[in-house]
């Protein structure tokens, strides 16, 4: 959602100013709102820099993954990076924590360059397209930090074979078909397990039904 | 249209993942323009890619590699900021019960009544997508009251009902709802009385075997 002025009413990123209160940080999670403040507002480089350096790494492992080349990932990543530069006001602390977002436009730009199927994109871009119908903020949907924290301990805490699954799916984007073969499981099983990894991870997200 | 048949969450995760073949993705697409439940699964599920992203260990890279990255990035800073392709405007016609979702029109174009169904048996016409990926993505339309043989399928199906309904041993299935089923599901689908059935399906990409496994495997699975 862009940031309106026109209407008066707090902007995604004053909201979050106001509700902001001083948290710790862990090593690994960090909250970059005031980064993209300054990067929407004043277009401010080193903030920019600071979250470029964090997730430039990270953004290339994750590219390198799905099964980019080197100099693919670096270049996919560099591409996510600018969009978030450029698209900066577009962002809504208040709906999705900026992980999400990078990981959302990462992964569009990957399909996008791999697939070459012109339909995917659209496919992708549904729940964005949507999210104007679902209000903005919604309890259900807003990320605080402690959930955040939260989340990341129950990913840590799942067994193994789950947290396997997970990534599987996530960073080598394996269907289930693909993750049953290459592990020899079948597929009914790969399924469950996701299916019940899922659950565990979003009831805890959620806190309540 | 409240759905009350929902995506399955391992379907969940693997679209929000980018693992579905397309035309899974489709079918997904399809439901979640008409279901908030599945919107905010898929936000949660994108959530998790995200997080799985941050808590990654970034590799020790290259001084010089790096700092050629940053100065290449510094540059483009100053770019001038290409113009958002525009946001799709086809919700305002979201009320009206000839227009197919938006995520068919590639596929099946706009409306059900441009719709060029192809006879299949008594009772069951059927249009296949325009085009697709390696899998298979195609509508029904069933008569109403009419009996489907009992079949199972073998390898992950989504069907998204589009207008009619169906039950069968699982529930009972109206428009905006999904069947998100595992392929040892064995079904026999009645269509309720009234309306025709339409809906929307897709089957799993066919399998690929790479090599000369594919040569002696493709004739035997019937690729």
């Amino acid at each position: 959602m862009p940031l309106d002025s026109a209407t008066g009413s707090p902007s995604p990123f004053e909201a979050a100013r106001i509700v902001s209160t001083p948290m710790p940080q862990a090593k690994d999670s960090r909250d970059w709102t005031i980064e993209m403040v300054s990067v929407a507002r004043s277009r401010d480089r080193d903030s920019f820099m600071r979250i470029y350096d964090y997730f430039m790494p990270r953004l290339c492992l994750y590219l390198r993954g799905l099964g980019s080349a080197e100099t693919i990932a670096e270049e996919l990543a560099q591409e996510a990076l600018l969009r978030l530069w450029q698209r900066a006001e577009q962002y809504d602390p208040s709906r999705s924590r900026l992980s999400t977002w990078l990981f959302r436009i990462a992964r569009n730009l990957h399909i996008d360059r791999v697939r070459r199927e012109p339909g995917w994109i659209q496919v992708l871009d549904e729940p964005e397209r949507m999210d104007v119908d679902d209000g903005a903020g919604s309890a259900s949907s807003a990320e605080s930090y402690a959930e955040h924290v939260d989340l990341k301990s129950r990913i840590d805490r799942l067994p193994a074979i789950q947290a396997r699954l997970i990534r599987m799916s996530y960073f080598e984007a394996k269907s289930h078909q693909g993750i049953a073969d290459e592990l020899g499981m079948p597929l009914g099983t790969v399924k469950s397990s996701l299916r019940r990894a899922f659950l565990k991870l979003q009831d805890d997200v959620r806190g309540t039904p | 249209m409240t759905p009350r048949h929902h995506l399955d969450p391992s379907t969940v995760m693997a679209y929000a993942a980018g693992a579905l073949s397309l035309e899974l993705g489709v079918i997904v697409a399809t439901h979640l323009a008409a279901c908030a439940h599945c919107r905010r699964q898929v936000r949660d599920a994108e959530r998790i890619g995200g997080l799985l992203v941050e808590q990654q260990q970034a590799a020790a890279v290259d001084d010089s590699r790096r700092e050629g990255l940053r100065a290449a990035m510094l540059e483009r800073l100053g770019e001038s900021v290409p113009a958002l392709p525009p946001r799709r405007h086809d919700d305002a016609d979201a009320g009206d019960p000839d227009r197919l979702p938006a995520p068919l029109h590639p596929y099946f174009g706009t409306s059900l009544h441009g719709l060029r169904w192809r006879w299949m048996a008594p009772g069951v016409h059927c249009i296949r997508a325009r085009r697709s990926g390696g899998g298979s993505l195609f509508m029904l339309k069933i008569a109403p009251g009419r009996s489907m043989p009992l079949h199972s399928h073998g390898r992950s199906e989504l069907t998204q009902i589009l207008q009619g309904a169906y039950s069968d041993a699982l529930g009972h299935f109206a428009p905006g709802d999904v069947a998100d089923l595992d392929s040892d599901v064995l079904h026999q689908p009645v269509t309720v009385p009234g309306v025709p059935c339409i809906c929307v399906a897709a089957l799993d990409a066919p399998l690929r075997f790479p090599g000369w496994l594919a040569r002696r495997l493709q004739p035997l699975v019937g690729l």
